[in-house]
């Protein structure tokens, strides 16, 4: 265990100490919070501005829209049938962003049409029909009742219901939830892909430079590579914590600085922001509110970073002991150091398959094939994020131990498999690495 | 000291070792001997448990051979590497601590032997900026860091100027004065002619012959002498005469040669000097002994034609 533990401690050295590992280390979560920024920034610019010609043959709308101002959108009238292609081509409609028409039914199908030049985003598309409707209630209040205009707002409160999963009240498991599990899941194997390469590059170039053999001489092959495998863990969750508290001193000063209105907590919810909207109608405050809020709700208050972070470290160290494992006994059959790379593809591949199960039971949590993801080694530290992060089903909390006791299992056998490979592997030089190798190499003690 | 007993290896049916049996005693240099894929790296590396034999056993200081006994052991292997971007002295601490010193001790015995080595200056420098020679003398030192009771010495001098060989050879030799035992695996001949007590050799997995170097050359000495002297060519043949039978002759000057001659009947060495002192001016005469390099080849080959007649 000593020697295990000196030649962790060489590794972790000369990890950290390498340019590669602090440029990772901030220019990683810089990126991420670069993301977020944009995600951030995006959500709360003014909307794009429009420019909406009514098409109104029948007159009536009376060259009239929306009381109040919407600088968003303006309006400008035609008193006569425009056809699409027109509207499409003629150059005196090329100012325009949208044409609506009015036609004469629409009073009895309630049907219109809007033809755009650029798909307008579901918020703009919302405010126009929002401005329409409201005009042509105004039509329909002074036709069909003896209501002031006035009056019939009153009686038209908008009225909120809102539908709540009765396991998850506080909609945790919602699908953007999902994805911050996936995402999780996602750096699990961003980091073992990373730190995988490291400890086959590391054991191959001791096996190109000879070092290995003084090694061996005083290590067992097996304590050479639990070492190995524990001292690039370690820089690998070196690694992980400072993005953790970079991030995390980022988000903060995102709160604190860029976005304080934004980010106030007490602006998010839905709920308040609905109600104080008297003057629109729900579906316009609903969607408005849900629009502006919906991703920083989800950073600064649906997702338990402090939960998932914890399982986090539990499944990257099960996910990096199973497949660090095989990544060094890849790295000690290699002939050379530029040899090997064939049997590096068959990993990626291993690696791409496990996002994609998670991807998979992000769309289909509840399918047999989940569940078999969930407890497959390969495939389990995604599969569990994601199910974390959408929510287990009550008292069902002990099947993220099951895999997580699996994924042990699973890594000791391909330590023990791995082992193998490496203690037969590591003195072989200059050979092309075949599978019949492999084969031999396993059978032998 | 150390008693390798019956050792029997193979890898994929090709045998490397079979029934290799040795034995080193306590402040003895062994030379290990044998051409290219004997076997001879394959029992070093059992030695040093870096691979596992069939069969057969390994005795250190009379018992089984154990994991732990290998912090009594020095290994240099014949592709000995280095890791680049360390410095000298980090690498040299992380070895002697694998070995089972502690870091405080390590320092201790560095600072001694870069000083032996002259190399102090060099121990904050990444081992990337050494010379090759720097390299090698370097790779000694961490293998004689914690002063092991067994040195095993593969191909030490490769690599190496005549300056740090004779360096070398003779931490060997000081060694082995203070009771360290060595085995040395070289196939540079004079070196383990002129440091070896014994020697065994290796040839196609099994050992071929062992023993002392004096009684190896003795066993396969041709009957030769050799000769060098002053004067006529002319007058040494004839002082020679019919009881003698030259073999070679080499002119060293204008009246200086050097002549390899076989004893012919009953003549001695005795009679050989009675007939040629007053003839020549002599300068020296010896028995000629077949050096260790013809000892190995003679070995090698007659090994070999037994093999072909079979």
């Amino acid at each position: 265990m000593r020697n295990s533990l000196l030649i962790a401690l060489r590794e972790w050295k000369e990890r950290i100490g390498s340019r590669s590992f602090v440029a990772l280390s901030l220019a990683g979560p810089l990126v991420v919070l670069g993301c977020i920024y944009l995600l951030f920034a995006f959500g709360s610019q003014p909307k794009q501005h429009w420019k909406v010609l009514i098409a109104d043959p029948t007159g009536l709308m009376a060259n009239k829209i929306m009381p109040g101002e919407d600088q968003a959108v303006d309006y400008a009238f035609a008193d006569g049938y425009i056809e699409i292609d027109e509207f499409a081509n003629a150059k005196k409609y090329q100012g325009f962003d949208a044409l609506l028409e009015v036609n004469e039914k629409v009073l009895s199908n309630k049907v219109s049409h809007v033809f755009y030049r650029n798909e307008p985003s579901v918020r703009m598309q919302t405010k126009v029909q929002y401005h329409y409707e409201r005009r042509l209630e105004e039509i329909l209040v002074g036709e069909f009742t003896d209501l002031s205009l006035q009056d019939f707002r009153k009686i038209k409160q908008p009225i909120t219901v809102k539908f709540t999963n009765a396991y998850d009240p506080e909609d945790k498991a919602s699908d953007m939830t999902g994805w911050v599990g996936f995402f999780y899941g996602a750096l699990i194997f961003a980091f073992i892909f990373l730190f995988g390469m490291t400890i086959l590059r590391s054991v191959s170039r001791e096996k190109s430079n000879r070092i290995v053999e003084v090694l061996l001489a005083s290590v067992s092959p097996n304590q050479l590579m639990v070492g190995k495998i524990i001292g690039v863990g370690l820089a690998a969750f070196a690694q992980f914590v400072i993005w953790m508290v970079v991030i995390a001193v980022g988000l903060y000063f995102m709160r604190e600085n860029l976005f304080p209105d934004l980010l106030d907590a007490s602006k998010m919810n839905v709920q308040e922001l609905v109600l104080s909207s008297a003057e629109q109608s729900y579906q316009e405050a609903h969607f408005a509110a849900r629009e502006y809020n919906q991703f920083v709700d989800l950073i600064y208050s649906q997702v338990q970073f402090f939960n998932m972070t914890g399982f986090f470290l539990l499944f990257f160290a099960g996910g990096y002991l199973f497949y660090g494992a095989l990544f060094a006994a890849v790295g000690a059959t290699m002939g050379s150091e530029s040899d090997g790379q064939q049997f590096v593809l068959p990993l990626i591949f291993l690696l791409i398959f496990a996002l994609y199960s998670g991807y998979y039971v992000l769309n289909y949590p509840e399918t047999t094939l989940a569940t078999f993801f969930h407890y497959l080694p390969f495939t389990s530290p995604v599969v569990v994020m994601v199910k974390l992060s959408i929510g287990y089903e009550p008292g069902h909390a002990y099947e993220i131990y099951l895999a997580f006791f699996v994924l042990l299992i699973g890594a000791f056998i391909m330590m023990a498999i791995a082992s193998r490979l490496y203690k037969n592997g590591i003195l072989q030089f200059g050979h092309r690495v075949r599978l019949k190798h492999l084969f031999k190499w396993l059978k032998r003690s | 000291m150390l008693e390798v007993k019956n050792i029997n290896k193979s890898f994929y049916r090709n045998a490397a070792l079979t029934d290799v049996s040795l034995h080193v005693n306590k402040g003895e240099i062994l030379g290990l001997l044998g051409p290219n894929g004997a076997g001879k790296t394959t029992l070093i590396r059992i030695i040093n448990r870096i691979v596992q034999q069939d069969s057969g056993s390994v005795r250190f200081d009379g018992n089984l051979m154990t994991e732990k006994d290998l912090q009594h052991i020095g290994y240099l292997p014949e592709e000995r590497g280095l890791y680049k971007n360390m410095t000298v002295e980090a690498h040299a601490i992380f070895l002697a601590r694998l070995r089972g010193l502690s870091k405080k001790d390590a320092k201790i015995k560095i600072e001694y032997w870069f000083d032996r080595f002259g190399i102090n200056d060099w121990r904050k420098k990444r081992i990337e900026e050494l010379s090759k020679g720097m390299a090698q003398k370097v790779q000694f030192i961490c293998t004689v860091l914690h002063e092991p009771k067994l040195l095993i010495l593969d191909e030490p001098f490769s690599g190496f100027d005549p300056i740090n060989v004779e360096l070398i050879k003779q931490e060997l030799i000081e060694m082995k004065a203070t009771g360290k035992t060595i085995i040395l695996s070289s196939h540079n001949m004079k070196s383990v002619e002129e440091i070896c007590d014994r020697v065994v050799l290796i040839h196609q997995s099994k050992k071929v012959a062992e023993g002392k170097l004096s009684e190896l050359q003795e066993e396969r000495k041709l009957g030769l002498y050799a000769v060098r002297f002053r004067g006529s060519m002319i007058a040494f043949v004839n002082a020679l005469w019919t009881g003698f039978e030259v073999v070679d002759k080499q002119i060293l000057g204008d009246d200086r040669f050097e002549v390899s001659l076989k004893m012919r009947g009953e003549n001695s060495f005795d009679d050989l000097l009675n007939v040629l002192i007053g003839q020549v001016k002599m300068e020296a005469a010896w028995e000629v002994l077949p050096s260790m390099q013809d000892v190995f080849i003679e070995i090698v080959q007659t090994k070999k034609e037994i093999e072909d007649e079979k």
